[in-house]
């Protein structure tokens, strides 16, 4: 048999060429793999890895019905690089204009400017904080998944000014000018996803977009001292933009992938990756309509009285939930940046950061405390002519009664006819210190712990500092200051059966997919007065939105309206002939205020009208005049709103207690 | 003896070829599968990415709609289309307590059932001869 090709020596030759083949590979390998390898390694790195970060999205603000109050929209940041431009879109470029509302010169000429002139820089500036460039960790590119333009710690790209990097600072430092070219002008920071669309359908290359989440508010200045708003550095700044923030915020996503030659990433790559999670939204008690009542009804309070200032509180009295909370001045939670730095006292929310004297309101603290201390009982009657009483062996003046009255009065009348004198008088029986611990018990003096912040706790001096007359103004609501919202707690008190609830606006917080995580449910801050004091109180709270009561114009027909009115000269300041200033009650300047819930034997809302400084039109800014009819306004619409029935028995006939002793 | 080299040549140079062949194979079939990877991964983004795209576009959606259904906007449209629309006020409202069923069918048959007693024409009887 031939050996034919197959000889010794070729076989050997053939062996040999092989082998040398496979060890050369050998060597090529190890070379790359081991010697090489740290090198090689960090140069694929810096060319390839990246890091993309992944934006999270803000949760919602939802009001209790599902409303949106507060939600992030996705808006684009739209650039060009002027560098990328070509010829052949300069017809598509008047168009570019109108769809982004810029001028068609201003934008030629944005367009046509390639190159920038870098100012000479001083030649002390420090070095700028750089990513370290050691080989075990070589730059990063981050690129933020909604932007199209990526940038690195430690590059010699070009930024989005157009700086070139090291050298180019380095001649800057010495002084030189020099034309840089332009690689990133804005054009527009406010184009939608929809506008957007049809700027992408125009392909004109160089068009460039950064695309980010931005707070809006759909409804404006609805709710707006509640809400809150997220200012422009993404930081929340009030309300409940602020207070929610934990929840809101969401945790920012990252994955770590490769990317080619054209800074596309190589999705293959992806080696580490964490999802982002999207912020919880947040819904609240706060109901859209009513709270469009409220701020039309403040409209209307504007319009008829000129006030200084208004505030309406409506919260559901038997879970202390604020279904509407609304002041006036208010702003537009979409302009707050416009809001004038002098009007800035617009974007408080005056129902918690405010104080005033409560007046006849606060008789409900004195009254209520008395009758469940047994100081006194409802038929129990007191001289409200009196000008002078002994009380701890002193004559105390008595404040000044609006009326003269031709009989006693008994305790359903002082609260029916806001008797200042009657009021002294019980709290002169009660004695200060109890005085004092009731105030606390229904929510005077300290703060109620509402969500939003920035929430004053009112002023009301410890008895060992009250002056001699201090027990005779105090019951009646004076030498005291408190918030809306207190005076609006402690009529809630009475309400509820004796209990001072927790004033709150979160109802739910929902994770991004919409189930529940934490749900809000009443929270009981302590007792003030019995139930059967409480009853007694509302049964003799009817009587103020009755005919013989203070505020008629309160009363709702076929409803039981139990209510206080106040009206409280105003605290001004005064230089006096020394130059020194103080506080003096002015005669010319009053706050009118009511406060009530209805129906009285099965209480469902409770709303409260203060008016500041009405007096322009009104002289006296009476709390009957000024709140008392939007408080019946409001309370009618929002029996249609929330199908309130009226009570099928009612507890007192309207009026009863306020005439008792036979008179009228 | 003669040793025959060439069966164990022969038998070396199959071995090669199979070797080359089923390494090959195995390459071929790596290439391939990397470039499947790649284009799921590649599928996987551009899914990703649209989702994103519609998720944006449904909240800038809701965010328009949410806007145009606020009160302001529906006031300011009711005055400008002059649709006179007005809110419910508490004296156009009727709380019904009894049984709404009743009340609605005892309103439709009020007319119908009237207590008083329809007004009926004389009776006219004539009397005529035939021839």
């Amino acid at each position: 048999m031939s050996k034919g090709f197959a000889s010794n020596y070729r076989i050997v030759l053939l062996a040999t060429g092989l082998f040398a083949c496979f060890a050369g590979l050998g060597v090529r390998l190890v070379w790359l793999h081991i010697i090489d390898r740290e090198e090689l390694l960090r140069s694929v790195a810096k060319a390839r890895r990246q890091i993309t970060v992944e934006e999270a999205r803000r949760g919602d603000i939802l009001d209790t019905k599902g409303n949106l109050l507060a939600t992030s929209r996705s808006l684009i940041v739209l650039g060009v690089d002027p560098t990328m431009l070509r010829k052949e879109d300069e017809a598509k470029w008047p168009l570019l204009a109108a769809l982004i509302g810029m001028p068609l010169a201003e934008l030629r000429e944005t367009l046509t400017t390639k190159l920038l002139v870098s100012a000479p820089a001083a030649p002390a500036r420090p070095a700028p904080i750089a990513a370290p460039k050691s080989p075990e960790h070589p730059p990063i590119e981050f690129k933020f998944s909604g932007s199209s333009l990526p940038f690195s710690a430690a590059s010699e790209t070009p930024d989005r000014a157009g700086n070139v990097g090291d050298n180019a600072a380095k001649k800057e430092a010495a002084g030189e000018k020099r034309l840089l070219p332009k690689q990133y002008v804005k054009l527009s920071d406010n184009v939608t996803e929809t506008l957007y669309a049809q700027i992408e359908k125009l392909g004109i290359a160089g068009i460039v977009r950064d695309r980010s989440y931005r707070r809006t508010y759909p409804h404006g200045q609805l709710g707006a001292h509640v809400i809150g708003y997220v200012n422009s550095a993404e930081q929340p700044a009030t309300g409940i933009e602020n207070h929610a923030d934990f929840y809101l915020r969401g945790q920012d996503g990252w994955r770590e992938s490769e990317r080619d030659g054209h800074r596309r990433e190589l999705a293959q790559f992806r080696s580490r990756e964490v999802p982002r999670a999207d912020g919880y939204s947040v819904v609240l008690s706060l109901d859209c309509n009513i709270q469009d009542m409220v701020e039309q009804e403040l409209a209307q309070i504007v319009q008829k009285f000129q006030p200084e200032k208004a505030t309406i509180i409506v919260s559901d009295p038997r879970n202390g939930f604020i279904l509407a909370m609304g002041n006036y001045p208010t702003f537009d939670l979409n302009e707050y940046g416009k809001v004038p730095l002098e009007a800035q006292a617009s974007m408080k929310n005056i129902a918690i950061t405010d104080i005033l004297e409560p007046g006849s309101t606060f008789k409900i603290v004195s009254i209520a405390a008395g009758l469940d201390q047994g100081a006194v009982v409802p038929s129990d009657r007191f001289d409200c002519n009196l000008e002078e009483v002994e009380y701890k062996n002193r004559l105390r003046a008595l404040p000044k009664d609006d009326h003269h009255y031709d009989h006693l009065l008994n305790v359903s009348e002082i609260v029916a006819r806001s008797s200042n004198r009657g009021a002294a008088q019980i709290g002169m029986k009660l004695g200060e210190q109890r005085l004092y611990d009731y105030a606390r018990a229904f929510g005077f003096a300290r703060p109620l712990g509402f969500p939003t912040g920035g929430e004053v706790a009112g002023i009301l001096a410890k008895p060992e500092k009250w002056s001699g007359s201090d027990i005779t103004r105090i019951p009646m609501g004076h030498t005291i200051s408190a918030t809306a919202l207190q005076m609006h707690q402690a009529m809630c008190t009475i309400a509820t059966g004796g209990v001072l609830l927790r004033p709150q606006i979160i109802r739910e917080i929902r994770d991004a997919a919409g189930e529940p995580v934490n749900r809000y449910d009443r929270v009981e801050i302590g007792r003030a007065v019995s139930e059967r004091t409480a009853h007694t109180m509302a049964q003799m709270l009817v009587g103020v939105a009755s005919k013989e009561g203070t505020a008629p114009e309160a009363a709702i027909p076929n409803f039981e309206v139990a209510g206080k009115t106040g009206t409280t000269q105003m605290l001004l300041p005064e230089i006096d002939s020394k130059g020194n200033r103080t506080l003096r009650y002015s005669e010319k300047h009053h706050i009118g205020s009511f406060v009530g819930f209805f129906p009285a034997s099965n209480p469902q809302i409770a709303i409260t009208v203060v008016v500041h400084n009405a007096d322009g039109r009104l002289p006296g800014g009476w709390g009957a005049k000024v709140a008392a009819p939007s408080f019946k306004k409001l309370g009618e619409q929002l029996i249609s709103y929330r199908n309130i029935t009226a009570a099928p028995a009612p507890i007192v006939e309207r009026g009863v207690f306020a005439a008792q002793g036979n008179r009228p | 003896m003669k040793k025959n080299s060439q069966a164990f040549i022969n038998q070396l140079l199959v071995c090669l070829l199979v070797t080359f062949c089923f390494s090959g194979s195995i390459g071929l079939g790596t290439v391939w599968m990397r470039h499947q990877i790649s284009l799921t991964a590649n599928a996987n983004k551009l899914l990703e990415k649209r989702i994103a795209e519609v998720e944006r576009h449904l909240v800038e959606t809701v965010t328009i709609i949410e806007t145009e259904q606020s009160n302001d906007v529906l006031r300011r449209r009711n005055s400008e289309m002059r649709l006179g629309m007005v809110q419910p006020l508490e004296t156009s409202v009727i709380h019904v307590t009894e049984d709404p069923e009743l009340h609605l069918a005892s309103k439709a048959n009020r007319g119908l059932f009237d207590d008083r007693a329809l007004p009926v024409p004389p009776l006219k009887v004539v009397l005529a001869l035939t021839p």
